[in-house]
Order: C-alpha cells, then structure tokens, then sequence
C-alpha cells in the first residue's frame, strides 16, 4: 500500500471514531437540539416584548384639534399620506384623531397628553396656516405628519378640490437585469455575516478535541500507529463533520419552514442579488465556511491539544472567540470598502479571508479570485495542521528537534566542552 | 533483524536519557529490555516505533529504516495504557487493528474470539469503563495483536497485573512467538523475563549494560553453594572462603574457581562433617542487581 493511501485510510479511521464517537450520544442530541433552546426563549420573550409593545402601540393617538366643517377634508388629506407607508409594520403613523376646540385650544392640547383613552404622540391646534403642534418624547415623527396634513389640508381648501384623487397612476414591477449596489452589498454582508455566525458556534468545538486523547492516555497508542497529522486532519474532518450534519438539520428545517411564511415576508431581500450569480455563490458560500471552519478548527484544535488541564482549555475559550470577531471585523471593513487596501489585507490574510472572500462574491462577479483564495486557504489549513502536529510532537510528546535557537546553544555547549 | 538500533541517543533538556543504545532483535525470538526505573526502556522502545525521534543514531524496524513504514505490522502496548472508556471492548480491539489496516469487520470478528480464548468473552459487548484494571489491560493487549502483527513490542505489559491475568498474559505472549511474531518487551520484573526471554538487554543510566541470553546473565555471576555441618558449625567457617555468611545452621558462600571437591575434603577431615550441601545457579535477578549495581558504583565513581 502506499504512504498516501495508508496516511489516508488512517485519516479515514480517526475520523470514524471521532464522528460515531460524538454522534451516537446523548450529548450530541442536546447539541443539535440547542438552537431549539434559543429559539423558544427568543420566541417567549419576543411575544412578551411584542405584546407590551402592541399595547401601547394600540393606544397611541395623533390628535388634530380642528373645527367639525374641516374634518372632512383632515381624514380625505390623512388616508392619501397614509398611502406612502406600508399597511403592515412599524412605519405607518398611528391613527388620528380629530377633536372640536372647546374654549381654550391651548390648554385643550396640552390636556390631550394626560387623556387616559389614548396615548397622544402629537397634537395640532389652531389656524391651519399657523398651527401649533405639540409632541411628546419619540413623537417628532408624528409632528411632522401632522404638519404635512395642515399644509395639505389648506392647499384642497384653497384650490377648492374634491376627495377624487387627480391623478391615477400605473404601477409596473421591474426586475433589474443587473444586481443593485445595495443588493450587492445585502448579500456581501450576509455571506460575512453567515460564514462567522456558523463557525462562532461550530469551530470552537475543536479546541478541546484532543483533551479526550490526552485524558485517556490513548495518544500513544494512536502516535505510536498513525502520523499525528493523520490524527490532527482526522479529528477536525470528524468534528467538520458533525458540523455538516448539524447544519444539515437546521437547513432541511429553515428551508421547509420558510415555504410556511406568509407571501411578501422576504420582501426585504427582494433586491438581494450576489454579484457572482445565484449558482456561484451558495458554492462559495459552502466552499468558504469549509475553509474557515478548517482553518479556525485547525488553529483551536493546535492550541487546545497543547493545554495540559481543563483550565487551561477553558481560559482559551475568551481569545479564541476574540480572535474570530478580530476575523469577522477585519472581513466587515473589507467588504464594506471593496478594492482597498483593508479589503486586500483581509481577502489575503489567511484566516479572515474566507470570511473576505465570501464578500467579495457578494460585490465582484470575477471568479478566478475565488479558485486562488480556496486553494491559497487551503494550503494554510494545511500549515495550520502540520505545525499543529509539530508542536504537539515536540511540546507533549517530547520528540522532533529542538527549536534552531536551543539546537545553537547546544552546538555551541558541545564546541565549549 | 526485526529490530535493530545503534548509538540511540535521546536528550530531555540537559539530560541525557538515552546515552548510545544499540540492540539487535532477530525475528521470532523473544527479546527483553530490562532496566531499573528511569533506565530508558521506555524512550527506547519509543525511539525504535518512531513514537519520539531520536537525537542521534539509527534504526531499523521490520526492514524499514522509517519506523513509520513498518507500522501496520506492529503492536505495541504502551506502558500508560489507553482506550477510549465510551466504547464497547470489541470496538476498541476493531478500532485498534483498524488504525494498522485491519478492516473493520474482520477486526470485530476477531476481537470476539480473541476475547473467548482469553476467558473474557463475556465482556465483548462491555464498555470498557465498565472493566477493571487487569481485564482493561488484557483488551489493550488483545488490540495491539488483532492485526497479527510481525512485531509485537509491550511496554512493561506486567505491571498492575494480579498473578491469575500475569499468567493468561505470558500465555498470550508464547502464543505469539508460536504464531512466529518476534516479541519485545520491557520490564523490571526478573521473573518475567526470565521465563520468557530468549535474548535480553539490561539498561541502566541510558545505556545497554550487558545483552545476551538468560543464560549468560546467570553466567556473569559465579555458583554459590550452601553447607551445613554435621558439627561445629562456627569452627567451620574458618575453613570457608573470605565471602561466606552464616545462614540459620549453615553457610552460604561463592563456589571456589577450583571446585568445592578439596574444600568438603578439608572440612571432613577438620571433623565438621556434612549434614547438607546444595550448589545454587544465580538467577537473572542477582545478575541483574550485580550489573545495575555496578552502574551505579561507576555512576558514583
């Protein structure tokens, strides 16, 4: 058999173990279960926070204090504005209210902010064409509003109007041949986004990986059978794939329940177009959260085998999550600033840059880059593992040369003596 | 030679741990590496499995100037035994003959029968945390022959054994010189070795003291004899050579170079008379205890 197929059936062994080895335990069900966790207090707390919202949101008022023969033309004037904003959401302005003046406007509006009926956000008194409005903290917005119905309001009056809108418009949706700079740029910042969020959550794993090995003494057995890069690359495609599987899950379900959402919900992302193409770039993505995972997993995993006690590995756990939102900045900055030099630095500095790489297919349509950046991130996954094993070997294993500084001092000991 | 090393030289820091080794272990013999504590055994047998590069000299392994090359033939028993405490006995032994190239499937089968000869075959569904010390070893070693290795090399494969599981673990290791593996272990115990032992190294302060068969080792130390007189046993000693020491009613003392013939005519004649006499062998354990001995008089000097 040859050295490559037998370094890679002993690959293939430790990933195995490793794999069946975290798969088939109980932990592992809690560990793809956890989102769940996250995802029912999210739920829980966004309906309390939503109720408390609505509640208030339900009782807020724009009041317009106006005598009843303009009422009229106020509610024809605020039902054209309300047009401009959608029917759903928070943008659309709360409902008015038109009141008659009693004997003193003045104290009448400002009583309208302590009325237990409603909340006012704003109200208006006086003549139209200098009115005053009144607003409470967070209400500049509905101020404004109000000021927009006195000026309208007055402009019907004078040119003597009726309710029937002037002008009836033909609206047409247009698909954009090309994508859009903000489309470009939505999709850029979610790959960086997406990318980092999943190796956050899933690379930090494999710093603790070769702890198992150590614990147990079965590091021997293992050095004294298989290279220790076939155990390094092993435990993190192992660990890789667990990864896989896990997103596999959440993808199958995301993708299902997505098909459940109401028509429109993905309105927002309706532009969002990658520059690279639709094919390209969910293969990059993949491609790219392969690299980071290996690399970040690779580096975590070369760290963490050098600790000697669970202390050690824990107390690794703060700049390791740092290291990565270093990683994820650095990306960001690049991505937001494509064709300078930070975006350069972070496409081509090895561990932020499949995080750069992904927002660069976001903004560029070029592709030969990206077949560069795999395989230049690629030989870094590579350098990561073997320098890893090195260290292990010499660090833990006590074996391999000494480092050149102690292999001088030692020539120069032997030419001493 | 299965194995072969020479001027093995291994530093931690300053130290010299292994100071110029040289062994020869020809195929299907069993070859001891003894040595007090701290003697080197262990970062030579690693040295040899290419566990741990040596700082100087070289060796070959199955052939194979790489140990690394040879790998799929060797077992080996390391002296910090490990297994992963999550899985089933028969997985471990499968996993172990699966990291040197045994398929799967065979090594299951095999690790079952492995067990069933070994008198554990009851356990080959149990977690290995489920087993104690000795049954655990026993697993360990059953999966560093699974694969029927060329070379099977045990690390001081005795120790926290009980006499019973030392007995079923010398059994194994004959039925893999029977099987016509070549077989070499370290160990402190002399009693071991010296049952097993077609060839042995004894290593002391780094390096091979004396190497050789049992036989020899015994051989380096002169026969003693016992005698007990019929009479007078205190006027006797006069008569015996200058190293004799009492022992109950007799003495104990080296075997003069001559022979013992003209030293029982002098002691019948003086009237002491004979009531008992035995010549004894040195066992490896003097022979051992002389060389390290020795050692650490020179160490000292």
């Amino acid at each position: 058999m040859s050295k490559f197929r037998r370094t890679l059936r002993q690959t293939f062994t430790v990933i195995r173990r490793d794999f069946t080895a975290t798969v088939f335990t109980p932990t592992f069900l809690l560990f793809l279960l956890a989102p769940l966790i996250f995802l029912t207090f999210s739920v829980a707390g966004g309906i309390g926070a939503s109720q408390i919202t609505d509640s208030s949101a339900d009782k807020l008022r724009m009041v317009v204090i106006a005598p009843p023969a303009q009422s009229a033309t106020i509610q024809q004037v605020d039902r054209q504005l309300r047009t401009l904003f959608p029917k759903r959401g928070d943008e659309a302005p709360p409902p008015l209210v038109i009141v008659a003046p009693d004997a003193n406007p003045a104290a009448q509006a400002r009583g309208m902010f302590d009325a237990d009926a409603f909340e006012a956000a704003a109200v208006l008194h006086g003549p139209l064409d200098k009115p005053e409005i009144l607003y409470a903290a967070r209400g500049w917005g509905e101020a404004q509003y109000l000021a927009q119905i006195a000026e309208q309001t007055l402009r019907v009056q004078r040119a003597g109007l009726g309710p029937a809108p002037l002008s009836t418009p033909t609206r047409t949706a247009v698909t954009r041949e090309q994508a859009s700079f903000s489309g470009k740029g939505q999709v850029a910042s979610a790959g960086v986004f997406g990318i980092f969020f999943l190796t956050l959550f899933l690379s930090g794993q494999a710093v603790g990986t070769m702890a198992e090995e150590r614990s147990n003494k079965v590091i021997e057995v293992l050095a004294a059978a298989v290279p220790l890069e076939s155990v390094f690359f092993g435990k993190l495609i192992a660990m890789f794939a667990v990864a896989v599987l896990f997103l596999a899950f959440w993808a199958t379900l995301i993708v299902n329940g997505a098909k459940l959402l109401p028509e429109g919900a993905m309105r927002l992302f309706a532009d969002a177009a990658p520059a690279v193409g639709p094919v390209a770039f969910p293969l990059l993505f993949v491609g790219y959260f392969t690299m980071a995972y290996m690399l970040l997993g690779a580096m975590f995993l070369s760290l963490g085998a050098q600790t000697n006690t669970q202390r050690e590995l824990q107390m690794l756990s703060l700049p390791i999550t740092f290291f990565q939102m270093g990683m994820f900045g650095l990306a960001l900055a690049g991505t937001a600033t494509p064709g300078s030099w930070v975006a350069f630095i972070a496409e081509a500095f090895p561990f932020s840059s499949p995080f750069a790489m992904i927002g660069r297919a976001g903004n560029s349509s070029a592709i030969w880059p990206h077949l560069v950046a795999l395989a230049w991130q690629a030989l870094w996954v590579a350098i990561t593992v073997t320098v890893g094993a090195r260290l292990f070997r010499r660090g833990v294993l006590k074996s391999g040369n000494p480092p050149f500084w102690k292999r001088r001092r030692a020539a120069i000991d032997t030419t001493v003596n | 030679m299965a194995v072969s090393a020479s001027g093995l030289v291994k530093r931690f820091g300053a130290r010299r741990v292994v100071d110029g080794v040289d062994i020869a272990v020809p195929e299907g013999m069993v070859y001891g590496v003894l040595g007090p504590n701290g003697a080197g055994k262990t970062t030579t047998l690693r040295m040899l499995l290419g566990i741990i590069e040596p700082d100087g000299g070289a060796r070959t392994l199955l052939g194979h100037d790489n140990p690394r090359d040879a790998s799929d033939s060797v077992g080996y028993l390391p002296e910090e035994r490990g297994l992963y405490p999550g899985m089933k006995c028969r997985e471990a032994i499968a996993f172990m003959g699966a990291l040197r190239g045994l398929p799967w499937a065979v090594g299951r089968k095999r690790a079952v029968d492995l067990m069933e000869a070994a008198g554990l075959g009851h356990a080959a569904d149990d977690k290995i945390r489920k087993l104690s010390k000795g049954m655990a070893q026993l697993v360990q070693l059953l999966g560093s022959v699974v694969h029927e290795p060329k070379l099977l090399v045990l690390d001081e494969p005795f120790s926290g054994l009980d006499p019973v599981n030392q007995e079923r673990l010398e059994k194994l290791i004959r039925a893999q010189r029977d099987r016509g593996a070549t077989i070499l272990f370290s160990t402190h115990v002399m009693a071991h070795a010296e049952r097993l032992c077609d060839r042995l190294s004894i290593i002391a302060g780094g390096k091979v003291r004396f190497e050789g068969t049992v036989t020899d080792a015994r051989a380096t130390l002169p026969f003693k004899a016992h005698y007990t007189p019929h009479h007078d046993a205190a006027g006797a000693g006069a008569l015996l050579p200058t190293d004799a020491e009492r022992e109950g009613e007799g003495w104990r003392f080296t075997m003069p170079s001559e022979g013992i013939e003209a030293l029982l005519v002098k002691l019948i004649d003086a009237g002491h008379g004979i009531s008992g006499l035995s010549i004894e062998r040195p066992g490896l354990h003097d022979a051992f205890v002389r060389i390290v001995g020795q050692q650490a008089l020179e160490d000292a000097a």
